[in-house]
């Protein structure tokens, strides 16, 4: 069976965990419980005809003084970086990690999550961020781990690129 | 490997041993598991099989066999009974070792930690974020205020040249009222516009060496539109330019008004007046009303309690209806009398507790006697303020006084 190890990274607070409770487990809660170390889940996503387990590595958020561990990103196969809409340092900080994975394990398939869009009113990036991500030639996606929207697809579209 | 006796490296041993619930897994280069002991079950490990894919069953070891690099460590590992685990792997001829060390406790702790330290960082930059939205709000409030105080500035200046310009035309309409005359027979006035400019206007002038013309009028409403037709009514009147009209016959020069200042073409404007004509020779007044009060005659010396009678005449105010026809009346004035020519607003007074002023009672106050060098009419206007409890009244305050 194939496996492919898939890193959640983003600072601290991004959603990653719901992001992996949403895709996994099909529940959310609004409690915010932060991650020390690594979790570790799996789900298993079908691409074209091939079953693939998604091996998820839910790891503690950036948070400018810890740092990323480096130790967990080694064997990743694609990695999603979540961006809390509602923070707008957050995308800076998505920005730095996706420069230091590239450093450590070179270019592996990676998508950005413009996490927590069902908080409309309190939206602090501006629309054309993620137009300049688009244009750098990056995949990015909306996604809300409260209402679901684009977790599956986030998922799925990363798979799709790990396998072909 | 240290410089101490063989028992106390036992004791250490064992101290982690019996501290950190160790456990131990061995895969060999084609992933499979070879061997597993130690705590397995702590873990949620029990139900491992040997002789089978490793990273089947251990998905955190995906990717990371073979080892690149020797020993290595995952820090803080989520394991499947609930436990967090730091996991050592170290690289072995063709084999890899996997020792699980329990960290639940320093992971409990560090996370109860980095839960506050992250919450407060969490509630701080939310805080920031609205006082930013609080500054912004700020300013746009700061800067709508001032487009306001300019606004309201600009406004100022305005009705402070309004006022002005107000005032100019008010000067301008109490220039075209005749003077006072004494000879061969009194006729003096007093005239105060409310504080808007007021619709009121009258004169008099002889028409020939016979006939002396009075009138009076008021145009519906206040302000400038009033005036500016007030005065061109009155100063049509005063230059005789009715064509066609005697201008000794009133109920002629009522209907030839009617006929110029149909209030289709006054921009809704209309008036009400009463025109007389005194016959000096004969004493005979004739006038005629459009919708005007009527005035007052007072027969006896004005130093007595004189004898009022009213001078009504029937006809519907000017500009209203194009067949509109005025009815002559006419009486003879015989001295001493005072006829007194007024507006609605000489009479038409409220009181402080609403009500208005009777015509009887502002007819008897005409009637009283007068003290020697007081002014009549001033004492009239005095009068209306008691009334009205107030030195401001709400209309036009005009009454002409002909002393024969």
């Amino acid at each position: 069976m194939l496996q492919k190890k898939v890193c959640l990274l983003g600072g601290f607070g991004v959603g990653k965990t719901s992001l992996v409770r949403r895709y996994v487990q099909s529940i959310f809660s609004d409690a915010y419980l932060t991650t020390v170390g690594v979790k570790i889940e799996k789900r298993m996503v079908s691409v074209g005809a091939a079953e693939v387990a998604l091996i998820l590595w839910d790891i503690a958020g950036e948070d400018g003084v810890t740092g990323i561990r480096t130790s967990y990103l080694r064997g990743a196969a694609g990695y999603l970086l979540v961006v809390d809409v509602t923070r707008g340092e957050t995308l800076e900080v998505a920005k730095s990690i996706q420069a230091l994975v590239t450093s450590e394990i070179g270019s592996v398939p990676f998508l950005f999550l413009f996490n927590k869009t069902d908080l409309k009113e309190d939206w602090d990036l501006p629309e054309q961020s993620l137009e300049d991500l688009k244009d750098a030639g990056h995949e990015v996606l909306r996604t809300s781990a409260k209402t679901g929207e684009g977790v599956e697809e986030a998922f799925q579209a990363l798979a799709k690129r790990m396998v072909s | 490997m240290l410089d101490i006796p063989d028992r106390i490296s036992e004791w250490l041993l064992f101290l982690v041993k019996s501290q950190r619930s160790i456990a131990h897994l061995l895969i060999n280069n084609e992933l499979v598991l070879i061997k597993a002991g130690g705590e397995l079950e702590y873990y949620g490990l029990a139900d491992l099989k040997l002789q089978h894919s490793a990273s089947d069953q251990l998905p955190f070891l995906e990717g990371l066999l073979p080892l690149a690099e020797t020993p290595f460590l995952l820090e803080s590992v989520g394991m499947p009974g609930g436990s967090v685990a730091d996991v050592h792997l170290f690289a072995d001829e063709d084999m890899t070792w996997v020792v699980l060390l329990d960290v639940t406790v320093e992971h409990d702790h560090a996370r109860k930690i980095q839960q506050k330290a992250y919450d407060m960082t969490l509630l701080s930059q939310r805080e920031a974020r609205l006082i930013a939205k609080l500054d912004a709000a700020h300013k746009e409030l700061t800067l709508t205020h001032r487009d306001l105080a300019e606004s309201r500035d600009e406004l100022l200046r305005i009705h402070n040249r309004l006022q002005q310009e107000l005032h100019d035309a008010e000067r301008y309409v109490l220039a075209l009222l005749p003077a006072p005359v004494a000879e061969p027979f009194a006729v003096e006035w007093l005239f105060v516009p409310s504080t808007e400019l007021g619709g009121d206007s009258f004169g008099y002038h002889w028409i020939d060496g016979e006939h002396f013309a009075l009138y009076l009028l008021d145009v519906c409403g206040h302000g400038v539109g009033s005036a500016l037709l007030s005065i061109t009514v009155t100063n049509t009147l005063r230059s005789g330019a009715l064509q066609n009209t005697d201008f000794r016959i009133p109920e002629a020069v009522l209907g030839s008004l009617n006929q110029a200042f149909q209030m289709e073409s006054q921009d809704g404007l209309y008036f009400t007046i009463w025109y007389g004509v005194y016959h000096r020779p004969t004493g005979r007044l004739r006038y005629a009303s459009a919708g005007h009060p009527p005035p007052i005659l007072v027969s006896g010396a004005r130093e007595q309690r004189g004898k009022a009678k009213s001078l009504p005449a029937v006809g519907c105010p000017v500009g209203f209806l194009p067949v509109a026809t005025y009815e002559r009346k006419e009486c003879t004035l015989a001295g001493p009398a005072r006829l007194f020519v007024f507006s609605d607003g000489a009479y038409e007074i409220i009181r402080p507790d609403g009500t208005i002023l009777e015509f009887e009672a502002f007819e008897e106050v005409l009637t009283r006697a007068v003290p020697e060098g007081a002014s009549e009419l001033e004492e009239l206007l005095q009068f209306a303020q008691d009334v009205h409890g107030s030195q401001d009244l709400d209309d036009d305050f005009s009454i002409v006084k002909m002393t024969i």
